[in-house]
C-alpha cells in the first residue's frame, strides 16, 4: 500500500504552486519571494523554509559568540552540579572532550580517581605556613615576598615571572597548554585559567583563548568547523535524527557532516569516498575531460564551453546545435520532440563474434575505462556547470539584478525569483553530479532498477537543462533591452514555475535514490508509470521525510486537484485552462 | 663578559653540583662560558659500560630553565638510545622537560639510561635491532666499545 504520507507530502508541496498560480494579483508570488535581505540570509532562510516541510533540521550553525556562550554554559552547569570552581569545571570538561555527561558519569562513579588523573587536588601537597613572609621559587631559586609567589592547587611555589615563562612556553608549543600541569614533575596538579591571567602578554592570552575555543569545537564529537576555506562558523550536529548528514553553513557552503566532503545527497559517504579515490587513481586518464573545449561534431572546429547548460551552439557559419555530453544533435534532446534525454545512459558496446582471451580481456579493460569515463565526464560536467552557475549567481547579484531593475522598471525585491532560480540550479547541479557516481556503482545486473534510474536521471538532466537555459539564455534579451518588455512577466512566470517544478522533481529524486529505488521490483515490469491519482489530499499529519520509495506515485499524483492538471510526461503542474503542457508542449491526455 | 648576568638559578645549581656531586657524576662549568659544562659519567656497575668513563657536554640555552639543557655524549658508546653523534633519546630532554628539573636530575637520568637501555624507543635503529635480536651479543659489543673508547682515554 502506498503510504498516505507521500500523497500528503506531494500535495503539500504543490500547495505552494497553488498559491503561486492561483493568485489573482501579481502580489501573491511576490509575497512569497519578498522577505529577503542579504544573500547569506536568503540562502539560509530559504533552507529553513524548505526544512519546515521536511524533517527537523538536525544541525545548528554557531558563530564565535555562540560557541563562547555554549562553552560558558557547559562550564557553569558542571561547576554547579559538581560543586566545584568554574576553573576546575573547565579543566574537567577539556579532559573529557567537552562532554558534560561524560564528566558527570566519571565524577559520580569515582570522584577520587577523577581528581587524581585530571589533577584537581582537594588540598595542597605543600602546606604553607601562614607566617611565611618569603618563599623560594622552585624554578629560579630566588626568594620572593609571599605576594610575588603563585601556585596551583598543589601549593608548589613559583614566582610570577617563572610562571609566565612556563605558561607562555607551553602556549607557544600548541594546544597542549590547555592540559598544563604544575612544573614539578612529580606533582601533576592541573594549571587552570586563573594562572593564565597572570600573563602580561595579551598575545599569549589571546592565543590561549583561541585554543580553548577551538578545543570546544575540535575535541567535541558533536561539533566541527565548517570546512569551507576562510569560513569561521562551526556546526553542531544532532546525530539522533536519521540518515541525513547534509549541513548548510551560513557561508552558503553545504557539506556532509559525516565525511566533511561537499554535500553529496543522494549518494552515501562510502560511495563518495570510493568515487573520489577512483577519480584520483584515474586522474591522468581523465585530464582531457576537464578540458573546456571539444570539436564541433559537424565542422570539427574546437568550440569552447563557456556556459552552464549543456546545449551548445557552434559559432557561425556552422551554428550546429549539439549536446556537450553526448555530442548528439540537440533536436534529439528537445522538449518538443517528445524524446527524453538519453545521453545520461551508458550502453556497453555490443560485442559480437569470437574473441580469444587476450582480445576479450583488452576489450573488457577498454570497456571498463570507457564506462568510467562516461560517468566521470558527466559528473565533472555538472561540477563545472555548478561552478559556472555559482559565478553567474554572483554576477547576477552584484551587477545584473540592478541593471535589470533599471531596464525593466521593477524593484529589486521583485527580481528575487532570478536569484531563487540560480540557487536552485546550483543545488540541482550538485545532486545531478552525484547521481553519476550513483549510476556508476549501480549493479549492472539489476536491469529494471538501472533502467528506471536512467529514466529518472534523464528527466532530471532535461528538467534542469530547461531551467538552466531559461535562467541563462532567455534572460539575456531582457538585460539588453532598452525599455521595459511586456514579455517580462511571462518570463517571470516561466522561470519561477520552472524553479518550483525542478525543485520538487529533485527533492523526489533524492528521496527515491536514497531509498535505493526500492519500489522497483528487480525482475522487470519496471516503469510503467502509475497514473492513478485519486485522493491526493491524504489526511495523515506525519511529514516524515523517510518516505518509502513511492516516487512515481508521488510524482504523478501531485496536483490533480480542481485548478491544475499534472503533465503525464514531465510532471509539470499546469493550470486547468492549458491544453498542452506549458513545459514540454505535450498534449494533455 | 657573557657570564656577568648569569641567572641566580644557574649559579646556585653550579655551586651545588660542585659542592655535593652526585655519585658517579661530575659536572664543571667551562672557564670562559658558565653555561657550558664538561660532564663525566661513570659506567654504572653491572652494566656493559661498567669501568668506563664517559665524557659528555652539557649546554644551558638562553631559555633555560624554560627550555631543556642540551646534552650529548663525546665518548663513543654502543647504546640503543644514543646515536653515533652522541645525541640522547630521553623524554625529559624533549617534551617531558619541566623547569622544575635541574642539571643534576638530567645527569642522573642519563646514568640510569646506561643501566637500563630501552631498545623499544630507539635512536639508533641498528643497535636497537641488534639488542632485540641478540641481546647477549649486543651487550658484548657494548662492553667491547667501552674497553676501546671509554677506558684509559
Ligand atoms: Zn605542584
Ligand atoms: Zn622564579
Ligand atoms: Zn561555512
Ligand atoms: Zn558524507
Ligand atoms: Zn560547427
Ligand atoms: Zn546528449
Ligand atoms: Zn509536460
Amino acid at each position: 500500500m502506498e503510504s498516505e504520507d507521500d500523497m500528503h507530502d506531494a500535495n503539500d508541496i504543490d500547495s505552494l504552486d497553488d498559491d503561486f498560480y492561483s493568485g489573482e494579483t501579481e502580489d501573491a508570488p511576490l509575497d512569497y519571494y519578498s522577505d529577503y535581505d542579504d544573500e547569506a540570509d536568503d540562502y539560509f532562510e530559504d533552507a529553513d523554509r524548505i526544512e519546515s516541510r521536511r524533517p527537523e533540521q538536525n544541525f545548528t550553525i554557531l558563530k564565535e559568540s555562540d560557541i563562547k556562550q555554549r562553552q560558558e554554559e557547559d562550564v557553569t552547569r558542571v561547576a554547579t552540579v559538581l560543586s566545584i570552581s568554574r576553573i576546575f569545571a573547565s579543566i574537567l570538561l577539556r579532559y573529557y572532550n567537552w562532554s558534560v555527561s561524560r564528566v558527570h558519569d566519571a565524577w559520580f562513579a569515582d570522584e577520587e580517581q577523577v581528581r587524581k588523573t585530571v589533577g584537581l587536588l582537594e588540598k595542597p601537597i605543600v602546606q604553607l605556613d601562614n607566617n611565611t613572609k618569603e618563599l623560594t621559587c622552585g624554578i629560579c631559586f630566588e626568594n620572593y615576598p609571599r605576594a610575588r609567589i603563585e601556585m596551583a592547587s598543589c601549593g608548589h611555589p613559583y614566582c610570577i615571572s617563572c610562571w609566565e615563562g612556563y605558561i607562555s612556553t607551553s602556549i607557544s608549543d600548541g594546544p597542549g597548554c590547555l592540559m598544563l600541569r604544575c612544573p614539578d614533575p612529580t606533582c601533576g596538579a592541573a594549571v587552570g585559567q586563573d594562572m593564565i591571567s597572570l600573563l602580561k602578554s595579551d598575545e599569549d592570552k589571546q592565543k590561549y583563548a583561541r585554543y580553548l575555543l577551538r578545543s570546544y569545537i575540535e575535541d567535541n564529537k558533536k561539533s566541527k568547523w565548517c570546512p569551507a576555506p576562510g569560513c569561521e562558523y562551526a556546526v553542531t550536529f544532532d546525530a539522533g535524527s536519521g540518515g541525513n548528514y547534509d549541513v548548510s553553513c551560513l557561508c552558503s557552503y553545504s557539506f556532509c557532516w559525516n565525511c566533511t566532503e561537499e554535500a553529496h545527497r543522494p549518494v552515501d559517504c562510502g560511495t563518495v569516498a570510493k568515487w573520489i579515490l577512483k577519480n584520483s587513481a584515474e586522474s591522468e586518464n581523465m585530464n582531457w575531460i576537464l578540458a573546456n573545449s571539444k570539436p564541433c561534431p559537424k565542422c570539427k572546429r574546437p568550440i569552447e564551453k563557456n556556459q552552464g547548460c549543456m546545449h551548445m551552439t557552434c559559432t557561425p557559419p556552422c551554428k550546429y546545435e549539439f549536446c556537450w555530453l553526448c555530442l548528439g544533435v540537440w533536436s534529439d534532446h528537445g522538449e518538443r520532440t517528445g524524446g527524453f534525454y538519453a545521453c545520461n545512459r551508458y550502453e556497453t558496446a555490443k560485442q559480437e563474434g569470437v574473441y580469444d582471451d587476450t582480445e576479450r580481456r583488452r576489450e573488457m579493460a577498454k570497456n571498463s575505462l570507457e564506462r568510467y569515463t562516461h560517468y566521470y565526464e558527466r559528473w565533472a560536467s555538472n561540477q563545472s556547470s555548478r561552478q559556472k552557475a555559482l559565478a553567474d549567481l554572483q554576477q547576477m547579484q552584484t551587477v545584473h539584478i540592478e541593471k535589470l531593475s533599471d531596464i525593466q522598471c521593477q524593484p529589486e525585491s521583485q527580481l528575487k525569483f532570478i536569484t531563487e532560480a540560480w540557487l536552485q540550479i546550483i543545488e540541482c547541479r550538485r545532486v545531478l553530479k552525484w547521481t553519476y557516481a550513483y549510476g556508476f556503482y549501480l549493479p549492472e545486473h539489476e536491469h529494471a532498477k538501472k533502467q528506471f534510474f536512467e529514466y529518472l536521471q534523464g528527466e532530471a538532466e532535461s528538467g534542469l537543462e530547461r531551467l538552466h537555459q531559461c535562467a541563462e539564455k532567455e534572460l539575456q534579451p531582457f538585460l539588453c533591452a532598452d525599455e521595459p518588455s511586456r514579455e517580462f512577466n511571462d518570463f517571470r512566470t516561466k522561470l519561477a514555475g520552472l524553479t518550483s517544478v525542478t525543485r520538487n522533481y529533485f527533492e523526489n529524486l533524492v528521496r527515491a535514490l536514497e531509498n535505493g529505488l526500492s519500489d522497483v521490483d528487480s525482475n522487470g515490469a519496471s516503469f510503467s508509470r502509475a497514473t492513478s491519482s485519486k485522493n491526493a489530499a491524504g489526511s495523515s499529519k506525519s511529514r516524515s521525510g523517510r518516505v518509502k520509495g513511492t516516487f512515481r506515485t508521488s510524482m504523478s499524483s501531485r496536483m490533480n486537484d480542481d485548478s491544475h492538471w499534472c503533465c503525464e510526461h514531465c510532471t509539470y503542474a499546469n493550470v486547468k485552462s492549458a491544453t498542452t503542457c506549458q513545459m514540454c508542449y505535450q498534449q494533455r491526455r | 663578559m657573557a657570564n656577568s648576568n648569569l641567572p641566580r638559578r644557574i649559579i646556585k645549581e653550579t655551586q651545588r653540583l660542585l659542592s655535593e656531586p652526585a655519585p658517579g657524576i661530575s659536572a664543571s662549568p667551562s672557564e670562559d662560558n658558565m653555561r657550558y659544562f664538561n660532564v663525566m659519567i661513570l659506567g654504572p656497575t653491572q652494566s656493559p659500560y661498567e669501568g668506563g668513563v664517559f665524557k659528555l657536554e652539557l649546554f644551558l640555552p638562553e631559555e633555560y630553565p624554560m627550555a631543556a639543557p642540551k646534552v650529548r655524549f663525546l665518548t663513543k658508546i654502543y647504546h640503543p638510545n644514543i646515536d653515533k653523534l652522541g645525541r640522547i633519546c630521553l623524554d625529559i630532554l624533549k617534551d617531558k622537560w619541566s623547569p622544575a628539573l635541574q642539571i643534576r636530575t638530567v645527569l642522573l637520568s642519563i646514568q640510569a639510561l646506561l643501566s637500563a637501555p630501552n631498545p623499544d624507543d630507539p635512536l639508533s635503529e641498528n643497535i636497537a635491532k641488534h639488542w632485540k635480536s641478540n641481546e647477549a651479543e649486543a651487550v658484548e659489543t657494548a662492553k667491547e666499545w667501552t674497553r676501546l673508547y671509554a677506558i684509559g682515554a
